[in-house]
């Protein structure tokens, strides 16, 4: 029997990553020495599969975008091995990899430095329609207009350039690149936090209702824990280059094990009416250690409110319950119960009738409006 | 070396007076904002009125490419001169903004007016580094030494949560994560104590956790020197916790403006009804989000009428007329004909 060359055993991940460190050399000697280095990423192990989306979250600095670049070899690891579909990526030549990322599509956090200035959006979107000879020329302009839509943008602004557009709009520029090549999977930086949460709900929509529908993979980095409430099958919580926790996102939120973890919800910040805000005992204080020279340890014990003295020389290795959530506090089970209250948001009744009744409205047969 | 506190009692700092709630730091009126294409006339801000007082913070809120940047570029007189047509009145602590010369603005801009940008990357320049991208903001208002300056800069990398700030000084932007590169805009924006901070997006980088701090550490600012914030965000929490005063942009217009506390007690305007209820919520799972259909009108060609009226669920055949920002209640504005909501929930 003949399979096409690219097709792998069911149940192989998209990507899973063993061991995986970096390190960046911060300062150096007259000679070029090495004196200080940041560990970004520390010894992480996870595994992505078809269809599924895992979000990374984690305080700004703590390895996510060094993380989400070792992925597709944008950034060279300093330890561990990276398998994308079965392969052994870790140490292929370059052209093999170009052709790896045609499957493994990475959106940039910062989404005017990815876009090339001299480049319109229709230019810039038919590039990897061109390099992955993805629909024949002639079918091209089409094909970026169907993008274009998909992502909320009008075909009409295809031929003009980058700094014409919004923070928003060129976000959605890069997810329309990132979608043409047609992926297995997408690391995701931070790609919704520059849109407000209208678009954020057409895009985080769109993306689901593609992943049902081809089976992509998400790698989803993002700090707002709302989203990744939405979105995720699995979250990984990360602390100054480790994963700290990881599970399912039913876990993660409802039962969260690490005091990292813990903290990191109750810093939400709310949408509700000043007068009812909660109280923000909860967050965590004091500064984020730096990663130059991280805490002996539990890397959080600078901060924990229920460090002991023995936590300067605890190990940070993975407790893994048998439900598969992972956590990396040596105390956890003496921890006291977190209350529920961060995930109860207040409701006012009227208000919510309000929204009700915008939905059901809207829920109509489409709107007719004559465009005079 | 200098600490946070010493930043904060910087005797140069103002001090707030029992009176200056109600001083107006920023006046707009009647702004208007066209880019000039080759063949369309895009009206990007369209008639935007607002006032910012001393220590207290705005909020701009609105649909992606509504005008909240282009809105806060022609405050500071950045726009690209050849395309963009300005019109209307800035009033900034009695000056005129958009009748002041070039290095009128050059020396405004940076001092007493400051800045964050969307984008971090495009406003920091690759090829220095941080360090020495602050000094040259804090040596061109202030007159220090050069030493001096550098132990400023530390201090502010330091007030904005930066670890190891004397290591981070010497790097340059691409060395940094996005989130600390956001960081280093804000503590290169408040260097200098200015009167009137815009800042477009500054946290969207940021995770909650320092969010909140830099949010904290911009409330402490402002209490000590009565700064007069401009906060331009897409994230609602943001409004609800660190914001006074918040105005709605839809389509180059306000068409909402209130306190928060009014906001989101209950909003009165339909697009702003549509933005709260597409929140993704922690307390329950949806398979998809209430999201507001269609999309933003052509501002080179916008619709007559209400311009929220091709998604607007409740519309009705009035709306084919442009609606005024009417107050609804108390202090309270809405574009809307159909406002006051209440009556569409009995
Ligand atoms: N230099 C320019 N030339 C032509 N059009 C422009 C220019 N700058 C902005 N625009 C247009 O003006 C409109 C308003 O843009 P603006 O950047 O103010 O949006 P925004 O509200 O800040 O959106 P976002 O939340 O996505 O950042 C957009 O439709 C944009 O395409
Ligand atoms: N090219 C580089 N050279 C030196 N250090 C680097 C480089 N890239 C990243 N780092 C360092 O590695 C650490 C992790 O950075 P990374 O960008 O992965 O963080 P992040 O989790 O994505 O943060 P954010 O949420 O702020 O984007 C930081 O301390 C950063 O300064
Ligand atoms: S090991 Fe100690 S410091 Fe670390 S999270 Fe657990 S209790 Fe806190
Ligand atoms: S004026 Fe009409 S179309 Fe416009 S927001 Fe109000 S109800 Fe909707
Ligand atoms: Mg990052
Ligand atoms: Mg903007």
């Amino acid at each position: 029997m003949i399979k096409p060359v690219s097709s792998s055993p069911p149940g192989t991940p998209i990507i899973e990553v063993r061991g995986l460190g970096k390190k960046f050399v911060v300062k150096r000697t007259v000679f070029g020495r090495p004196l200080a280095q940041v560990g970004a990423v520390d010894d992480v192990t996870f595994s992505l599969m078809p269809g599924e989306t895992l979000a990374v979250v984690g305080e700004s600095g703590c390895g996510k975008s060094t993380l989400g670049r070792m992925l597709i070899r944008l950034i060279k690891p300093s330890a561990g091995e990276v398998f994308i579909d079965g392969h052994n990526v870790t140490n292929v030549s370059h052209a093999v990899m170009r052709e790896q990322r045609r499957h493994v599509q990475l959106i940039f956090q910062d989404p005017y430095a990815s876009l090339n200035p001299r480049m319109t959006i229709a230019q810039t979107i038919a590039e990897p329609l061109m390099l992955h000879n993805i629909v024949p020329a002639g079918q091209r302009a089409k094909r970026v207009a169907e993008l274009l839509e998909m992502v909320g943008l009008r075909p009409e602004q295809a031929n003009r350039y980058p700094h014409e557009f919004s923070g928003g709009q060129r976000q959605r520029v890069v997810i329309a690149r990132a979608l043409a090549s047609e992926p297995k999977a997408i690391i995701c930086d931070e790609a919704v936090s520059a849109l407000d949460v209208s678009i954020q709900a057409q895009v985080l929509n769109l993306l689901k209702d593609l992943q049902k529908r081809l089976g992509l993979a998400f790698v989803f980095i993002s700090h707002d824990l709302g989203v990744v409430k939405h979105i995720a099958d699995r979250v990984a919580v990360m602390y100054l280059g480790k994963v700290v926790e990881i599970g399912t996102a039913e876990m993660t939120f409802s039962t969260p094990r690490h005091p990292y973890t813990r903290a990191l919800l109750s810093a939400i910040p709310v949408a509700a009416p000043p007068s009812q805000h909660r109280s923000r005992a909860a967050r965590l204080h004091g500064d984020l250690p730096s990663p130059i020279a991280p805490p002996q340890g539990c890397r959080l014990h600078t901060r924990c409110p229920h460090a002991r003295p023995e936590c300067q020389t605890v190990s940070m290795a993975l407790d893994i319950e048998p439900n598969g959530h992972a956590n990396a506090c040596a105390f956890w089970r003496e921890l006291p119960a977190q209350d529920a209250d961060h995930v109860r948001e207040p409701r006012n009744p009227k208000l919510e009738k309000l929204f009700a009744a915008f939905e059901a409205m809207a829920a109509r047969p489409a709107l007719t409006v004559s465009e005079s | 070396m200098s600490t946070s506190q010493d930043i904060l009692s910087n005797p140069s700092a103002r001090s707030v007076r029992a009176d200056d709630a109600v001083t107006p730091v920023l006046e707009v009126t009647d702004l208007r904002v066209a880019f000039e294409g080759d063949a369309r006339t895009v009206t990007a801000v369209d008639g935007v009125s607002f006032t910012v007082r001393k220590g207290r913070t705005l909020a701009i809120v609105g649909e992606s490419g509504s005008g909240k940047s282009v809105t806060s570029l022609a405050v500071m007189r950045l726009l690209p001169e050849h395309s963009a047509r300005i019109s209307g009145k800035v009033n900034f602590d009695g000056r005129q903004l958009l009748d002041e010369t070039k290095s009128a603005m050059r020396s405004l801009r940076g001092n007493r007016l400051a800045m964050i940008f969307q984008e971090p990357m495009t406003s920091l320049n690759p090829s220095y580094t941080v360090g020495e991208q602050i000094n040259e903001v804090i040596l061109r208002h202030r007159p220090i030494s050069k030493k001096e300056a550098t132990e400023r800069a530390i201090a502010m990398l330091r007030l904005v949560r930066i670890p190891s700030p004397e290591t981070r000084y010497h790097q340059y932007p691409h060395n940094l994560s996005g989130g600390m590169r956001q960081r280093v805009m804000i503590a290169m924006a408040l260097a200098c104590d200015p009167e009137l901070l815009i800042a477009d997006e500054p946290t969207t980088a940021l995770d909650v956790t320092i969010q909140a701090q830099v949010l904290e550490l911009m409330r402490e600012l402002q209490q000590k020197t009565g700064t007069a914030i401009v906060l331009i965000t897409h994230d609602l929490g943001v409004v609800a916790e660190a914001c006074d005063d918040v105005i709605v942009m839809y389509a180059g217009q306000v068409v909402e403006q209130c306190s928060v506390e009014q906001l989101f007690t209950f909003p009165e305007h339909p697009y702003t009804i549509g933005l709260l209820g597409s929140l993704p919520r922690l307390d329950e799972k949806r398979e998809s989000l209430v999201a507001i259909t269609g999309a933003v009108p052509d501002m080179a060609n916008p619709p007559k009428g209400c311009r929220f009226q091709a998604r607007c669920p409740f519309r009705i055949d009035k709306c084919a007329e442009m609606p005024d920002l009417m107050e609804v209640s108390p202090g309270h504005f809405s574009r809307c004909w159909r406002a006051p909501m209440e009556d569409l929930v009995p």
